[in-house]
């Protein structure tokens, strides 16, 4: 620890402030900086004004097949695959960007960001791993996640396929209903 | 008879168009990239041009910036086709972001092609 780079130190923590703005949780920053554990806590609490969250994360894979979650998993990696495959930028890097890009998305069309930083971290951890992979659908050709090793040849996607309750929670409701109002004014 | 030519509106949107793309190059190059829809060829070249260069090429009488997209599902979903505007949306970005970048050959989902040689 003594002849650490004093310059590596200050990028790591710009890096680690970002993370944590973005809403990174500690596992994640241990695991992306070689700082200390106390000194992850302290910047965590002086970017977000509060202790962070105690427990393990969320190891499930099965999250990301749910209706909603794979819709957004699906744009963050369709995001991060662009970066993988035709950037030179790779891993954390582009995990930020690719999550930048979504969290904008998400921003323009008023949508609640259901995918966290932390939840895309794990799924590009998935896919390293080989428990998640990408399925084109048959019917519109999007690239969109699937357990490995699934047979994937007649695969559907749930956005060409919608499962009749999809798309009608809380949010939905009254960003439709906002817009209505916007669109009886005019 | 009175024929338009376009000329001027054509030249103010190349410009703005290239000098915008140059912009965001420097700030943040492979976001970018993606939002551009170019190859790192195509960028470096953008990030190179000089003043007179770029006004050069914005003075002909060609839109740069083209229809990226000729998928006729990709432009139906823009158009806000589709059961509510959110999903209609996630799904347009989702089949978009999947398509190939200008100035690199149409790769398949998973493997990267290599560009051809020569030329």
């Amino acid at each position: 620890m003594k002849n650490k780079s004093l310059l590596r130190e200050a990028e790591e923590i710009q890096l680690a402030a970002e993370m944590v703005s973005l809403g990174a949780r500690m596992q994640m920053l241990e695991a992306e900086t070689s700082l200390s554990r106390e000194r992850l806590l302290k910047i965590y609490k002086e970017v977000r004004g509060s202790s962070p969250p105690k427990g393990m994360l969320p190891f499930s894979t099965d999250w990301f097949m749910a209706w909603q979650p794979n819709v957004h998993a699906s744009l963050f990696m369709a995001f991060f695959r662009f970066f993988e495959q035709r950037t030179e930028v790779k891993g954390l890097d582009a995990i930020l960007k690719a999550y930048h890009l979504y969290l904008d998305h998400v921003e323009a069309q008023v949508i609640e960001p259901v995918l966290s930083l932390t939840r895309a971290w794990t799924l590009v951890r998935f896919f390293d791993a080989d428990l998640l992979q990408v399925a084109s659908c048959t019917r519109c050709g999007g690239a969109f996640v699937v357990h490995a090793y699934e047979p994937v040849h007649e695969y559907v996607c749930g956005l060409c396929n919608m499962p009749s309750r999809a798309g009608k929670g809380k949010t939905t409701r009254a960003v439709a209903k906002s817009r209505t109002r916007v669109g009886a004014l005019n | 008879m009175n024929r338009r030519d376009f000329q001027s509106e054509i030249k103010e949107l190349n410009l703005s168009f290239l000098m915008l793309a140059q912009q965001m190059l420097r700030d943040d190059r492979e976001t970018a990239m993606f939002r551009l829809g170019v190859d790192a060829e195509l960028a470096d070249l953008i990030v190179a041009l000089s003043g007179p260069r770029l006004i050069k090429m914005a003075s002909c009488q060609m839109l740069l910036p083209a229809f990226r997209f000729d998928d006729a599902v990709v432009a139906g979903l823009l158009a806000g086709d589709g059961r509510d505007p959110a999903s209609a949306s996630l799904h347009a970005a989702i089949i978009a972001a999947g398509k190939p970048a200008t100035g690199l050959r149409k790769g398949g989902s998973n493997e990267k092609q290599k560009p051809a040689e020569g030329g």
